[in-house]
């Protein structure tokens, strides 16, 4: 474990290295001078020139990379151009939010699919089965704004259960951030839910024909017991790695949910930033996407060696 | 057995302990319906070990599943009786036959790498059936674990037994399952394979452990395995099995003395005796049938000399008493023919291969070295290590899978290399071929630095050089038909092509037995035997010199595997081929083989001809080895010698004399200090031995090679 998670760690910094030269090139091959964007058609020469001095666009790129990298490292992000505040003030504003969201519907997946998948499993090719397998096809195949629109459609609109879409801080209605909140989760979650279920369910079957399955019958185990204890604890390990995926991507990928909920997390913060070539705060956010998948996958990381013995004791000296 | 165990009470003390009639479990397959077990009827007493053997899907494990209804679908028990204590089994709910499974009966499954739950520890698993079934406290059932675990000689167990499976080697995972097996102190522990995945030395360890544990508990073992060996060294009772049925029932002395099954005879005739030389392994031709598409009369009829059309016609002959004893058969002649006689090979007429090794040998192997760096590192074999708590360091570790090894093959030799798993066999092969890079060392083919080669040059050697695996399956390429597997072989090496080529192939796939026809067909459409037959074919394709086989007989059944043997002998002889061959099997070896390399922890610790490697003086580690191989004979009991604790790892290889941590004979510091060279002890004699001990010491306490002799005046006397 202690060389595992030495390596892990190395692995992770290199990455994350790797991204912010990829961020930094890439945000500035896109199209549109900076300046002139911030002072309009009519700008002088001289004027953009001054600006461009004032903002380090006249250094050579690598100066500005490093500039920025050492920035990123004690927490200065730049200001945003669009906002003209901080990037990071930005960010953490909409951190907060998102991570609720993802979180959520992260938890609702999980609360679902774990007990779909198994039973899937167990049953397989029985009528279980065949309903978690359409319930899973479903889910996947129709787009995840669609079934936002459904629930607005028949939770808010029609029931009337919870509000149509906003966002209320909890330091001003902790309640009101929960009844927000139901919604866009549940519609994530259920999104999410088809494909842990479709994983827990595959790897169950794999378990479930294992010999150590055929020695637990043997002894005389109920099946609960080898269901429960003996199969889920090694079926739930490759489980991990799509739920930690599915958080990352529950936390900013999700844009078109956020718009249709007006729920203003990290996704809609990148898409304003690319929209008006806000490039600090473009730069800010990919970094901060990527450090939360990263972050997400050393959490899947750790959870493999507390479920896996194998890795909690491998190369441990 | 002096005790009995207390659960059985047993009120009419002649009824035997189970008693199985008429068990029919059959599959439904996309092929139609499979009888695995057909009308199969036995019985087994307190006490008693009973074998049932025969080869790979004949039905051995379905049945014994079957009698703890542990039979998944599409499979299904379609009838027959287990009378258990009184009771049919077979009427049992699922409830009440939980209650049976590992509380009354047990059973101890084969494989113990993949048996054991990797995330559960292992005492976990032995604490979780006793609470479960005797509903004791957690503490008290702790204790009992370990009772179990000690009893089964688990050294430690009281520390142990929080352990992890990945914790634990392959004998040590075999002692876990066995202990899981007799926690509840089980009327019948069900043993299927328990020494199959295991080297001969832990084998003999775990079969003397299971008589000793049935000695002190009483307890009936139904011993299944298609080890012949093992059966004369365990059972008292046997069961050989084909095609589903039960063919032969005979008390175990009796098997192998009057055999009353043709198929018996065949078994035992197949298997290549360690202390017999033959020219050629008396075969049982064929295969077993297909159970979908079985004979019309007797389903051995194809491969049975003694068939005649009323064999072929009747049906299925029954089990019935045969012969003077309590012997039952089912075959319709067994009255008539006398199957006392097994084979005699003909020492008089054996022909004495001859080498020439004057002049230069046509591979040769010097100091080769193959390091592997362990794969837990930090990066490649840097290794964090944090020895006492302190800072950790950097440190490169290295699986050390071959340590400086030294032979050479001659033309038309066959030269073997033995040893147990993981000792490096298989890396040495690979390296000296370089189809793994060496660390250091030298090897020559035909006079030319292999070592030196670029790799163009080496793959232009390779066509003097062809490899045979273990498992054909997987080295043939599924997509291509055998003709185009084989025929691009003769391509790829500018042997032959178009009409030379394809009329080539046919004459190879006849040369190994197959028919011409086979070229058109996929390597799935054959038998394991036979995709054998297909990897020789192919590596004989390109005309090679030398050909290296690893564990090419390992995967196929014992009349599969003599078939394959003769082939290859045969082959040799014709070709004028040299072999390396690569075996864990000592009697497939010392068959085969003309000189013999032992190996123990990537060294070569023996090295002499087969009269010499088999005779006195022998390597300490090389005497247990052969001591510990179970004779295919009852009235051959050999004296074993056991070794203490498991090969030490690669990691981490003692100091001194390799084999010093677990020697017999060991001498004391000398051994633990100074590294023995591989020399000849009498010069010019051509054995090499790696040991510190005189040659008087190493002949003496031969005690299995002594006991022959014993052991058949005393076979003579039994008749
Ligand atoms: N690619 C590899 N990386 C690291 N270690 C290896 C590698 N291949 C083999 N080893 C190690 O080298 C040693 C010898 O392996 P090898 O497969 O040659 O043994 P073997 O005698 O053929 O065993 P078996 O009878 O089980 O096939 C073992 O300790 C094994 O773990
Ligand atoms: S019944 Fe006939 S074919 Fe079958 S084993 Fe006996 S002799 Fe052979
Ligand atoms: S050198 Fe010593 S330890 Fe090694 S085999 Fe010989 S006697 Fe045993
Ligand atoms: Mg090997």
């Amino acid at each position: 474990m202690y060389n595992y998670l030495v390596r892990r760690l190395g692995f992770m910094l290199l990455t994350l290295l790797f991204v912010t030269v990829i961020t930094f090139a890439v945000t500035n091959i896109l199209p549109g001078d900076v300046a002139l964007l911030i002072l309009g058609p009519n700008a002088t020469d001289q004027s953009i020139q001054a600006l461009q001095a004032q903002l380090g666009l006249d250094k050579p790129l690598y100066v500005q990379y490093i500039d920025w990298v050492l920035g990123l490292l004690q927490g200065d992000m730049g200001t945003s151009l669009r906002f003209d505040e901080p990037v990071a003030q930005l960010i953490g504003e909409k951190l907060g939010r998102s991570l609720l969201l993802a979180t959520a519907a992260t938890a609702i997946a999980v609360f679902f699919a774990l007990p779909l998948g198994v039973v899937a499993a167990v049953k397989q090719n029985e009528l279980p089965d065949l309903f978690a397998s359409m319930f899973g096809f479903i889910g996947i195949s129709i787009p995840i704004f669609l079934w936002g629109l459904v629930f607005i459609l028949v939770f808010a609109v029609w029931l009337g259960l919870f509000p149509t879409g906003g966002y209320v801080p909890p330091s001003e209605d902790p309640i009101g951030t929960l009844t927000h909140l139901v919604l866009p989760a549940s519609a994530m979650g259920f999104a999410l839910t088809a494909y842990i279920m479709r994983m827990t369910r595959s790897s169950m079957l794999e378990v479930l024909s294992e010999e150590y399955i055929k020695l637990a019958r043997a002894k005389g185990m109920t099946q609960r017991v080898v269901v429960l204890k003996h199969a889920l604890q090694n079926a739930i390990i490759p489980v991990i790695t799509v739920v930690a995926f599915q958080f990352s991507y529950a936390f900013g990928g999700v844009v078109v949910l956020e718009e249709v909920f007006f729920w203003p997390g990290i996704g809609r913060l990148t898409l304003t930033a690319i929209q008006s070539r806000d490039i600090p705060l473009l730069q800010g956010c990919i970094i901060v996407v990527a450090l939360i998948y990263m972050l997400s996958n050393l959490t899947a990381d750790l959870l493999y060696g507390y479920f896996d013995p194998r890795i909690r004791y491998g190369g441990d000296d | 057995m002096s005790t009995t165990t207390p659960t059985h009470d047993d009120p009419s003390s002649s009824s035997p302990l189970l008693e199985v009639r008429n068990l029919r479990t059959q599959f439904h397959t996309e092929s139609g319906t499979v009888v695995a077990a057909n009308d199969v009827s036995f019985s087994l007493d307190a006490g008693e070990t009973m074998g049932l053997v025969g080869e790979s899907g004949a039905g051995k494990s379905v049945t014994a599943r079957s009698l703890l209804q542990l039979i998944d679908p599409p499979g299904e028990i379609a009838g027959g009786e287990v009378i258990f204590e009184g009771e049919n089994l077979l009427d049992y709910s699922e409830k009440q036959i939980q209650r049976v499974r590992g509380n009354k009966i047990a059973l101890v499954p084969q494989d113990p790498m993949s048996s054991l739950n990797p995330v559960l520890t292992v005492g976990e698993q032995i604490i979780e059936t006793i609470t479960h079934h005797q509903g004791m406290e957690r503490d008290e059932a702790r204790a009992q674990a370990i009772d179990a675990m000690t009893d089964v000689g688990i050294p430690d167990a009281a520390e142990r037994i929080d352990d992890y499976p990945h914790e634990f080697s392959g004998g040590m995972r075999q002692r876990v399952l066995i202990a899981i097996g007799l926690s509840c102190q089980p009327d019948l522990i069900i043993a299927d394979e328990p020494t199959t995945a295991l080297d001969v030395t832990t084998q003999a360890k775990i079969l003397d452990l299971l008589n000793e544990l049935q000695e002190e508990k009483g307890m009936g073992i139904l011993m299944i395995t298609h080890n012949l060996g093992v059966v004369a060294q365990t059972c008292d009772t046997v069961g050989v099995m084909y095609a589903g049925n039960l063919v032969e029932t005979a008390e175990m002395h009796e098997l192998f003395r009057h055999p009353q099954h043709p198929y018996t005879r065949g078994l035992i005739d197949s298997i290549p005796q360690i202390d017999t030389a033959y020219d050629e392994l008396p075969t049982l031709d064929g295969a077993m049938p297909d159970l979908t598409d079985l004979p019309q009369g007797c389903n051995f009829a194809p491969r049975c000399e003694y068939a005649t059309d009323a064999c072929r016609t009747g049906g299925d002959p029954a089990l019935e008493p045969a012969g003077p004893g309590s012997s039952r058969a089912a075959c319709i002649r067994t009255d008539e023919i006398d199957l006392r006689q097994g084979y005699v090979p003909d020492d008089v007429e054996r022909t004495e291969k001859q080498v020439d090794r004057s002049g230069d040998p046509l591979f040769e192997v010097k100091n080769l070295k193959k390091y592997f760096s362990a794969g837990d590192g930090v990066i490649g074999n840097l290794s964090l290590s944090r020895n006492g708590g302190g800072i950790p360091k950097l440190e490169r570790r290295y699986v050390k899978a071959v340590d400086g090894i030294s032979f050479d093959i001659y033309e038309g030799e066959t030269v073997g290399l033995v040893g147990e798993s993981g000792c490096g066999k298989s890396t040495v092969a690979r390296t000296a071929l370089k189809l793994l890079e060496p660390t250091d060392g030298e090897v020559y083919f035909d006079g030319q630095p292999m070592h030196e080669m670029g790799d163009s040059e080496v793959r232009s050697l390779r066509r003097e050089m062809q490899m045979v695996f273990q498992d054909p399956h997987s080295s043939l390429n599924p997509r291509k038909t055998v003709g185009q597997i084989v025929g691009r072989a003769m391509e790829k090496h500018d042997i032959a092509t178009g009409e030379e080529k394809r009329q080539r192939v046919r004459e190879l796939l006849e040369r190994v037995g197959l028919s011409a026809s086979a070229a058109g067909k996929y390597p799935h459409e054959f038998s394991g035997g036979q995709q054998q037959r297909i990897a020789i074919a192919h590596a004989l394709a390109v005309e090679p010199k030398l050909i290296v086989c690893d564990e090419p007989v390992s995967a196929l059944d014992v009349s599969v595997q003599a078939q394959i043997l003769n082939l290859l002998n045969e082959i040799q002889a014709e070709f004028g081929l040299s072999y390396l061959f690569i075996s864990h099997n000592i009697g497939v070896v010392r068959h085969i083989c003309d000189r013999l390399a032992v190996m123990y922890l990537g060294k070569i610790v023996e090295f002499g001809s087969i009269e010499q490697v088999f005779d006195t003086p022998f390597h300490p580690y090389t005497e247990s080895l052969l001591s510990a191989v179970p004779h295919a004979d009852p009235t051959r009991k050999s004296e074993r010698i056991f070794l203490e604790g498991s090969v030490p790892s690669p990691l981490d290889p003692p100091s001194g004399c390799p084999f010093q941590t677990r020697c017999p004979k060991k001498i004391g510091e000398e051994c633990e200090t100074v590294v023995p060279d591989l020399e000849e002890k009498e010069a010019g004699t051509g054995h090499y031995l790696s040991c510190h001990l005189s040659i008087e010491e190493m002949s003496e306490h031969a005690g299995f090679v002594q006991s022959e002799q014993a052991e058949q005046s005393e076979a003579q006397h039994g008749d």
